[in-house]
């Protein structure tokens, strides 16, 4: 299990060392969902210590449950992340009309007084 | 398809009964208050069917708000609703809340009297009322999800708002808004997990139990929110360069959004008490140091803020009152300077402005700095009186600062005769909202009384005195520039991580 932690602390990492190195602005944008798919994937792990099985209530008894609550709190975030990704890709879309090339310093250097 | 809804309610319904015993003990205003927090978000979406009435829709939701907010300001005891489980949605609204609220409401209100006839689209106004209602989730929720969603949908709600000319600056700030507030949003869900896996509950109280590493995550995510310390130099930029009505709600109360479970987790747990009153003694200094040799009017108003924010964070037990009086002074600032007749102080001081407006100005900047008899002086007083000694005496420069910085506005020329004054395209709801908040910040001045004592005055006359001394000897003549390195993009980022490591290190020790 610690491993699988540290693969998900890693992924984590790398989309935030992703955000900060990447000099494009699409790039930066995807290096977030990386970040957030780290941590979504930290959510299940912790979920999945006490068993891996779902919680449905059968006449079968299947022994030790996955706890339901971090995976039905990360669906929000999910979608959540999800609309706000969308939401900066629009933004993204508006800006490479007049910065083809999408490079954040150059489009910073333009935009600020 | 209708069979399986009932089914479903009714189950819902069950669930809930045997859940719990507090929430069988549902007290009875606790619907009032979940119906009170949904009404602006279905409000805000069906208005839009109904263009025409927008306006006094978003007003209407303001006023039922500050109804609201007022009425918990006197409630006998704070209300706690908790829905579902242990695990699920929990409410605290108290006098705390209550002051937050009534600052939302009476900011919200302002702004829509000052967007009446500019001709505002629809869309405008959904996004101002869905805004409000966020806001006001944030202001009584009290577990890391609900505030997490809350938070979430204010970045949504904040970034449509600021990109809402579609200039390529204006998309651009919104997205780097995004950009950092997103990204802060991450670091801040693992500490809601961390929380949870130590205490098996999302609630503010399981921070109590939880490690030292859940801590940190989760007040780095709420400081970079809130815009404090090095972590919020993302502020100036994004409250500078939004529209007038869009600062001044950013600057009044979206900020506040991130400070409020702060103060929230403060006064909660005796540990963190310290820790904060560092953070604000740290951001009240930054920000003012910066205000001080600003020469831009929106620039200096943002970076009071963040001064002003450090306020607020540096003595929880009076934070809400301080929120309030800085909201709606802060707003007061913001509407004027957008309608000033530009945004360098250099310009500025060689166009007389129109006296009312001159007026108006003197008084929102007099309540920041302390004057007696507004709002802010009671504040300020209460804020000094509930802090350890050496925050005291940081605070109380701070305050000098404050003055100084504000001086600039008040020592603008005014115009004797109106035939003088620069051109001036104020419409009468303008001043409809200039009532509103002014009037307030003289109406909440009732709300604590007690402050007013010698002493206490003739301290407040002499650091404003100091703070406009110093301004005419040396600020007036200095002409320095502080670098502006720290508020890019990959700047602002990185330093989530040094501040994540500070945190770390001040949680261990």
């Amino acid at each position: 299990m610690s491993f699988l932690e540290a693969c998900v602390f890693a992924t984590v990492l790398c989309g935030f060392f992703g955000i900060i190195l990447k000099k494009n602005l699409m790039m930066k944008i995807i290096s977030m969902d990386v970040m957030s798919t780290g941590v979504i994937a930290y959510y299940v792990l912790v979920a999945a210590r006490g068993g891996l099985f779902t919680p449905i209530a059968s006449d079968v008894q299947p022994g030790s449950y996955a706890d339901p609550v971090p995976q039905a709190v990360i669906l929000t975030a999910i979608v959540i992340g999800f609309s706000i990704q969308a939401l900066m890709l629009v933004g993204v879309m508006k800006l490479a009309r007049d910065n083809p090339t999408l490079e954040s310093s150059e489009i910073e250097k333009n935009n600020t007084p | 398809m209708s069979n399986i809804l009932s089914t479903g309610l009714e189950l819902l319904t069950q669930r809930i009964a045997i859940a719990d015993p507090i929430s069988v003990a549902l007290q009875d205003t606790a619907p009032v208050a979940v119906v009170w927090m949904a009404i602006p978000f279905f409000v805000g979406f069906s208005g839009y069917l109904l263009p025409k009435f927008h306006r006094y829709l978003a007003l209407g939701i303001a006023l039922i708000s500050l109804v609201y907010g007022l009425q918990q300001l006197w409630a006998p005891a704070p209300l706690t609703v908790q829905l579902l489980d242990r695990f699920g949605v929990t409410l605290f609204i108290d006098s705390l809340s209550g002051y937050f609220i009534v600052t939302n409401a009476l900011v919200t209100a302002a702004v829509v009297l000052y967007c009446w006839q500019t001709g505002k689209s629809a869309f405008f106004y959904t996004q101002m009322i869905i805004l409000h209602g966020s806001l006001n989730a944030v202001f009584i929720c009290a577990d890391f999800i609900s505030l997490y969603v809350a938070l979430e949908v204010i970045g949504i709600a904040a970034f449509l708002l600021i990109a809402y000319p579609r200039t390529n600056r204006s998309i651009w700030v919104a997205l780097r808004y995004l950009f950092v507030s997103n990204t802060a949003m991450l670091f801040y869900l693992i500490g809601a997990l961390l929380v949870y896996q130590s205490s098996h509950t999302f609630a503010f109280t399981g921070l109590q139990d939880a490690p030292t590493e859940a801590i940190a995550l989760v007040m780095l995510g709420l400081l970079t929110k809130g815009g404090i310390f090095v972590s919020g130099l993302w502020l100036p930029l994004t409250h500078s360069e939004a529209e007038t009505p869009v600062s001044a709600l950013l600057s009044g109360v979206v900020v506040k959004a991130g400070v409020f479970p702060l103060v929230r987790c403060a006064l909660m747990m005796e540990d963190m008490g310290p820790l904060l009153g560092i953070f604000g003694v740290g951001t009240a200094m930054l920000g003012v140091a910066y205000a001080v040799v600003e020469t831009d009017t929106k620039r200096l108003l943002a970076l009071s803020t963040i001064s002003q924010l450090g306020f607020v964070l540096a003595a929880p037990a009076v934070a809400g009152f301080y929120a309030l009086t800085h909201g709606l002074a802060k707003t007061t600032l913001f509407l004027i300077s957008g309608n000033l007749p530009s945004r360098s102080f250099q310009t500025l001081r060689q166009t007389p402005l129109y006296a009312p407006l001159w007026t108006a100005l003197a008084i929102a900047c007099l309540s920041v700095a302390g004057f007696p008899l507004l709002a802010g002086f009671g504040a300020k007083v209460l804020t000094l009186k509930a802090l350890e000694p050496w925050q005291a005496i940081a605070l109380n420069l701070v305050a000098v600062g404050t003055a100084i910085a504000l001086s600039k506005f008040l020592f603008l020329p005014v115009a004797t005769q109106s035939k003088d004054a620069a051109p001036h395209a104020m419409h009468q709801s303008f001043w409809w909202a200039m009532v509103l908040l002014l009037g307030s910040l003289v109406v909440a001045n009732g709300l604590h009384l007690e402050v007013y004592t010698v002493t206490e005055m003739a301290k407040a006359l002499l650091i404003l005195g100091a703070g406009c001394l110093v301004h005419l000897v040396l600020v007036q003549r200095l002409a320095l520039k502080l670098p502006r390195m720290f508020e890019r993009l990959e700047h602002l980022i990185g330093m989530m991580s040094l501040t994540l490591t500070a945190l770390f290190w001040m949680v261990l020790t």
